[in-house]
């Protein structure tokens, strides 16, 4: 990179950098803070002009860093002249500003953060001006808008603030998103995101098919930023923010960046017919009414809103004629505008600040009391109006020239008799602030006593107004930098001489035209306002908030039907869809003929299937009554079990026999504290429709299964088979499957087990801290409760019982390997004898004798089985890799010891601990719902018979 | 190379053994970090060596594949395990500040490493069944966080989340079985091939549908996306975060992972079928958002409409679509998480989440807002933040394939993210508490605990804003693996014929 490039990109940083230095700076006081803001600028400043002179003279200064090559996007700036005339004013008029809100802040506002967002927004203004690569304009672009948005709602207090901040960044944040949409059509036009390359093709763009659609997204992001009508309305909203941002934002930078926009796609968009009527049109109207609202405003800063919304207008409509002196009438024009619109709002802020009011119905006579400000004010107001020896008057001259020959769909008339309108419009409020504000008698009641304020607060206006005078009386100053600007804007070789005196010209009579009839206009300003005011109009605010508001009700309305808080409704959408789904996906193709017979069905078989059915169908139809449908879950768990056993499945038919046990038993326990029969909640209507859905979803279910089993496949389970023994160690393929094959998913399955326990004790917890207490604890269980609640027969019956289940459940575990059985069945079976333990004798006689918290049962089964598959890494295995070896121990005969038993043991602990923790949970529950808590293993002793003489001692 | 596989697994696990043994000591909220840190660094070797290999592949139990079970790792299983042991431990440091001892006793700790492990379970496995088993060991153990120390709220939501994604695993398992029935294999590189190899694709589709729908609701996709409103605004805020940041992302994942490798038999169908589902879940989740005056159920609802625009980079499935899609994925846990991570803190020192009780932390908590606008104006898409080149890259695909409309939606609820982030922001920061509060942090371990995961993260939002060179990259090559699945099959099962 150049040197100058590199000075091109330091200029581009500085803002940022220097926006750290106020936040940390304002504990050194506000001035301190003021000067570390002034500084970064400054030397971005004179680095640009140190550039100026190599751009007057025509080069253009580049510096470029790859960001995002794949995306086309890179950090390249360059300078030109539009370019160096927007940075020198954003940077120009940023010091003035800076100075300014020193004074003009107060000091309960947060002075550092408010220097700390203006350079935000100074870098991303600066950003957008130099930026050579649209992607990198579209990124400053956005920025401004977030920087604006934090700006605007500075006095956060303000609800109209906040309001006003949200409803600009709304407005520019979606033109900006139509930028984006506009900016990514151009870019694959021409095939390149830079925008020298871009404004190169200007031909090519225009003959593209997409022209249309990339221009008007684009121009959509230049109108809303630059407040064009319709989407003028954010503008004066944002008013709300403190003075100096809108006199750096809403006069000087921002909006003006629309204007640039068009400005510096000119030659790339501009020269159409499209370009023309949208353009032109959209700045002639946006110039009329924005100078007609401006003049019924009494809010001061409103009025300079609406006036600016007018020049922008105008500026908008010069760029839109397309002809090169037109856009050298836009770039004076900026300029101009840019001097006595800071200058003018600067004043209104001091008057703000001084009188504590900004209702021009409320001032006037303010000419004895403030002179300084009341000739600063005078000045600019003068300028805005187009009264000669003022800059304004100058560039007015020229739009009115221009404005004077431009045929707009065959009329000759339309175009300058709407631009004399507004001019004289514009002459009629420019008037309206000097004579309404500081004009006429003096008055009493001001909020606050006002004289002139300290000389660093007028300073900055002064300054300005005292540029409106220069380039008003000696225009060729500004000679060399307008012609810079407008040759970089057309492309073409001008060299536009700007004069006082053009001259007796058409524009000279519109002008005079424009300055008597403004004045005649202030004159019957009493009436008209009346009028005014009486007159219906449509105000953008209500608008936009109404539109807003309809959009949260059309949301609403959306969310609400689909999102009811009804759990049917969810699961009927869902069900719907899958169903939609299936059908969609399934239609049209056809169904290959099946591979398999069907088996015969013997009738017990009939029988079985039908009482599963049966069962399954009463559920749906009893499911009100707990208990009942509790037992045909019963019945249809078992008959799921022995559909298992009939077709070869034993170790499934063991497990889901022994899942079916516990949680029948568990389940049972649970029902004694739920009310006994649950309300019906749906409508015979809604109940017919989800019949009709699930009816649609089992049906779908169903055929997908009956198209899948007929057919025959190959499929890795005779690996399985083959390698079970020599691999695994064991005949039971479905054991080796479960601890060695697939050992992996046991694995996660015993820890959604042991979760499964825990989130049971943990919901039981909440559940006695919930609602469902108060009816535990006032409902009386003891009605229903039996006289004998640990009879003698079941003690004794389980206490035999209980070393059998043991031994079968170790037989179950041990042989799991070989034979159906495994660590799960073998911690069912266990939990199950422990389970009637409970039943028998009551939780917490059972309790007592308890050596291991299930807690740590659960924590040591998924350890223990975790370390066994960690075993295998020391011998440089994967996870879970196996290993067994034949031990002959006598008297036994020979056995086999694989690792996968003591994963299988990892499985049979957190299983019983798993089961055991529910149980834990229920007891708990029955507990605080008033059982008496037993510590003798049965209610009546056989052994605490006592005679009379041991009762004696 | 097993272990590096199975380490980022293994490590929650131990950890969630350890802190649930250790649950009644205040030494089992220091395991959850240590094991999240010890994670964190499992998972970076392991990205590290995919970066190197491009695809490395372990076998369970030294079982060969199809046969056993197989952990593969290629681009986005590696960044996605990277980035859940990222949202993992950033999860972890701020639960010191907001977990309390009664959750701990009830095992928060040991749920939340179990929900850590089992979401990078699903993201390294190669196998169906696997998959599914992971999806059970995630919704188990979001359940048991979900309900955890719970409120009536917080079992309603509960009971709405179970049933839903219950109902949805049980559709997986569904497909699982027809899938099994119908090629004999639950290897998904088997599968890659044998489905192609299926004479009647009718039935292929049909499954491909039951998957679209079971991980759609997993995804919070429209139309099955209600659970998700529904319960994340009641849990407590660490769980919400990981929640919103990870689980959403696993069903998206999976669908990625299955709708590039298993079922891209009949695009024509299934990826506009999609490309669909896409634009209505951008749409109705940010509709939905504008409604909502709650923080969190703000945050819930754009959970959803983020989710459309991944589905919209899947659907298009354009290289450049699915590089969006994966850079999406990415940016938004980081976000997503943070935010809630914010709204956490917000609800500490306000004392509520609901914006017309809440107010004045601009003022009070000016750091807090600073971090808050960093991910919000992220998820709004705004330059130079992370969410603007994720939004860019996918209107750039659909521009690209001249979806004008899509484009333009995509666009739109960017434009109505920003209208939810920034009424968020005047209503709780800028706008006064309306109890006149002056709500700080205080207390020096719950600051630094509370702030030090939301500053870490936001950094993270900042850095792939600024330079997303090198995540616009892996995520370009992350999408070219996934187009491309012959190096990932090849790994897996050997030369293929």
């Amino acid at each position: 990179m150049s040197h100058e490039g590199t000075l091109l990109f330091l200029i581009a940083v500085l803002p940022f950098v220097g926006a750290l230095l106020p936040g940390l700076m304002i504990r050194a006081g506000r001035t301190v803070c003021a000067v570390s803001t002034a500084v970064p600028t400054l030397l971005a400043l004179i680095m640009l002009l140190v550039l100026a002179p190599a751009v007057l003279r025509g080069e253009v200064v580049q510096a470029n860093i790859d960001w995002l090559p794949q995306l086309g996007l890179s950090a390249s700036f360059f300078l030109d002249g539009l370019g160096l005339l927007f940075a020198a004013m954003i940077l120009g008029v940023g010091l003035l500003i800076t100075l300014y809100a020193r004074f003009y802040l107060s000091g309960d506002d947060p002075m550092g953060q408010f220097y700390t967002y203006l350079l935000l927004f100074q870098g991303a203004m600066l950003g957008i001006v130099i930026s050579d690569n649209i992607l990198l304009l579209l990124i400053f672009w956005e920025l401004t808008s977030l920087s604006s948005f934090l700006l605007i709602g500075y006095w956060k207090h303000l609800p109209e603030g906040r309001q006003g901040a949200r409803m600009a960044l709304a407005v520019t944040g979606s033109g900006g998103l139509a930028m984006i949409a506009g900016m990514l059509i151009l870019g694959s036009v021409v095939g390149s995101y830079n925008l020298t390359d871009i404004l190169q093709a200007g031909d090519a763009i225009r003959a593209s098919e997409w022209y249309l659609p990339a221009l008007i997204l684009i121009l959509l992001g230049a109108f809303t930023k630059s407040a064009q009508f319709p989407f003028h309305f954010w503008l004066p909203h944002a008013m709300a923010a403190p003075t100096p941002v809108s006199a750096y934002l809403h006069s000087a930078t921002m909006v003006k960046a629309g204007v640039f926009l068009m400005a510096r796609m000119w030659p790339a968009l501009a020269g159409t017919d499209a370009w023309f009527y949208i353009v032109a049109t959209t700045g002639l109207i946006t110039m009329v009414i924005g100078a007609l609202i401006a003049l019924f405003k009494d809010d001061l800063k409103a009025l300079l809103a609406f006036s600016t919304v007018s020049h922008l207008g105008l500026l908008t409509m010069l760029l839109g004629f397309g002809t090169e002196a037109a856009a050298v009438a836009a770039v004076f024009h900026i300029i101009n505008h840019l001097t006595f619109k800071a200058a003018l709002f600067m004043t209104a802020g001091i008057v703000d600040h001084e009188t504590h009011t900004r209702d021009i119905k409320r001032l006037g006579g303010l000419r004895h009391l403030m002179p300084v400000t009341f000739l600063i004010g005078t000045v600019a107001a003068l300028s805005m109006a187009g009264i000669p020896l003022f800059n304004g008057f100058l560039s007015k001259e020229m739009m009115l020239e221009e404005a004077s020959h431009t045929d707009w769909f065959g009329s000759p008339y339309a175009v300058p008799i709407l631009a004399t309108i507004g001019a004289l419009l514009s002459v009629a409020y420019s008037f309206r602030f000097v004579s309404h504000v500081f004009l006429g008698p003096k008055r009493e009641d001001y909020p606050n006593a006002p004289h002139d304020p300290p000389f660093g607060m007028w300073a900055a206006p002064a300054i300005l107004a005292f540029l409106v005078i220069v380039i008003g009386v000696a225009p060729f100053l500004a000679e060399g930098i307008v012609t810079a600007a407008a040759n970089a804007i057309t492309g073409a070789d001008l060299h536009p001489h700007l004069k006082i005196w053009h001259g007796v010209t058409p524009a000279l009579w519109m002008s005079i035209v424009a300055v008597l009839g403004g004045a005649v206009l202030l004159t019957l300003h009493r009436p008209l306002d009346r009028a005014w005011i009486s007159a219906p109009r449509p105000e953008a605010k209500p608008m936009f908030d109404g539109l807003v508001a309809a959009l949260v009700a059309a949301s609403r309305w959306i969310t609400d039907i689909s999102h009811n808080g009804a759990i049917s409704r969810y699961l009927a959408i869902f069900t719907i869809t899958s169903v939609l789904l299936g059908f969609a996906a399934y239609s049209g193709s056809g169904l290959a003929m099946p591979t398999r017979g069907l088996l015969g069905v013997p009738p017990v078989i009939a029988v079985g299937w039908i009482m599963l059915i049966v069962a399954t169908v009463s559920i749906v139809v009893m499911h009100h009554y707990r208990f009942r449908a509790l037992t045909l879950l019963g019945i249809i768990g078992l008959s799921i079990s022995a559909g298992f056993a009939y077709l070869s499945a034993p170790d499934l038919a063991l497990t889901q026999i022994s899942v079916e046990t516990v949680t029948i038993m568990l389940l049972l326990l649970a029902l004694h504290f739920l009310p006994k029969v649950t309300p019906k909640e749906s409508a015979i209507g809604l109940r017919i429709r989800d019949g009709i859905i699930a009816l649609a979803a089992g049906g779908g279910v169903g055929s997908l299964a009956y198209a899948f089993m007929m057919r025959d496949i190959e499929t890795i389970s005779d690996y399985h088979i083959d390698n079970s023994y020599e691999g695994g160690g064991g005949t039971n393929v479905v054991n080796v499957i479960l601890v060695d094959f697939r050992g992996y998913d046991t694995y996660g399955e015993i820890i959604v087990l042991g979760i499964a326990g825990l989130v049971i004790y943990a919901l039981m917890h909440a559940l006695l801290d919930g609602p469902a207490a108060k009816r535990l604890k006032n409902t009386d269980y003891s009605q229903d409760r039996s006289r004998d609640r640990h009879p003698l027969m079941m003690v004794v019956v389980t206490r035999v019982l209980m070393p059998i289940a043991l031994v079968v459940g170790l037989y179950i575990f041990l042989r799991g390997h070989n034979q159906p059985g495994g660590g799960f069945v073998a911690g069912l079976v266990v939990a199950i004898a422990l389970l009637m333990q409970y039943m028998a004798s009551g939780f917490a006689w059972t309790q007592e004798r308890k050596k291991i918290e299930y807690h740590t049962m659960i924590g040591l089964g998924v350890l223990v089985a975790g370390l066994t598959g960690i075993g295998a890494w020391l011998l440089g295995q994967p996870f879970l890799t196996s290993a067994y070896t034949y031990v002959h121990l006598p008297p036994i005969e020979e056995f086999e010891l694989a690792t996968a038993m003591l994963f299988d043991l990892g499985v049979f602990l957190t299983v019983l601990g798993a089961v055991m923790l529910m149980l834990y949970s229920l007891s708990r529950i029955a507990r605080f719902a008033g059982e008496t808590v037993n510590v003798t293993p049965m209610d009546y002793d056989p052994g605490g018979y006592v005679t009379d003489e041991e009762a004696e001692r | 190379m097993s272990w590096v596989l199975s380490l980022p697994l293994i490590i929650p696990f131990a950890t969630a053994v350890f802190a649930f043994l250790l649950r009644n000591s205040p030494l089992g909220r220091w395991t959850s970090l240590v094991g999240s840190s010890v994670g964190l660094v499992a998972s970076i070797a392991l990205m590290s060596t995919v970066l190197h290999h491009q695809v490395i592949t372990g076998q369970m139990g030294n079982w060969p594949a199809p046969f056993g079970i197989t952990l593969v790792a290629d681009l986005l299983s590696a960044v996605m395990v990277l980035i859940t042991a990222i949202t993992g431990i950033a999860v972890a440091i701020y639960a010191l500040g907001d977990i309390d001892e009664t959750r701990e006793r009830l095992g928060y700790h040991a749920l939340f490493q179990v929900l850590i492990a089992g979401v990078t379970g699903a993201f390294l496995t190669g196998d169906l069944f696997n998959l599914y088993v992971w999806f059970e060991v995630m919704l188990i153990a979001s359940f048991g966080l979900l309900v955890l120390g719970g409120s009536r709220e917080q079992i309603d939501g509960g009971v709405k989340y179970v049933t839903l994604n219950l109902i949805s695993t049980i559709m997986f398992l569904t497909g699982i079985g027809l899938i099994y029935g119908l090629t004999g294999t639950l290897n998904l590189a088997d599968l890659s091939g044998k489905l192609d190899a299926v004479e009647n694709q009718g039935l292929v589709t049909v499954i491909a549908m039951l998957f679209m729908v079971a991980f759609g609701v997993k995804a919070a996709v429209f139309p099955l996306f209600f659970w998700l409103p529904a319960s994340y605004h009641t849990p407590s805020f660490a769980v919400s975060a990981v929640f919103a940041g990870l689980l959403t992302k696993v069903g998206v994942y999976a669908l990625i992972r299955t709708f590039t490798l298993l079922f891209d038999g009949d695009v024509g169908l299934t990826h506009t079928i999609l490309l669909w589902v896409a634009g209505f879940t951008m749409v109705t989740g940010v509709l939905g958002a504008a409604v909502q005056n709650d923080f969190r159920k703000i945050l819930s609802f754009h959970i959803v409409s983020q989710i459309g625009y991944m589905i919209m980079g899947l659907a298009l499935l354009t290289p450049l679509a699915l590089l969006g899609a994966v850079f999406y994925l990415l940016h938004h846990i980081i976000v997503k998480a943070n935010l809630f991570l914010i709204a956490g803190v917000a609800k500490q020192l306000t004392g509520s989440t609901e914006l017309a009780k809440i107010g004045g932390l601009y003022r009070s908590s000016p750091l807090l807002a600073a971090l808050f606008l960093i991910p919000a104006f992220s998820l709004a898409g705004f330059p130079p933040l992370s969410g603007f080149w994720a939004k860019y890259i996918l209107v750039k695909a659909s521009l690209d394939e001249e979806l004008w409309f899509l484009a333009f939606v995509a666009l739109a609820v960017g434009l109505m993210t920003i209208f939810s982030m920034t009424k968020i922001w005047a209503e709780v920061f800028w706008k006064a508490h309306p109890d006149g509060r002056q709500p700080a942090l205080s207390g020096l371990v719950g600051r630094t605990s509370l702030i030090v995961p939301i500053a870490g993260l936001a950094l993270m939002t900042m850095v792939v804003g600024l330079m997303p060179e090198p995540f616009v990259t892996f995520a370009e090559q992350s999408a070219a693996q996934l187009l491309d699945p012959t190096p990932y099959i090849t790994t897996v099962l050997g030369p293929q014929p």
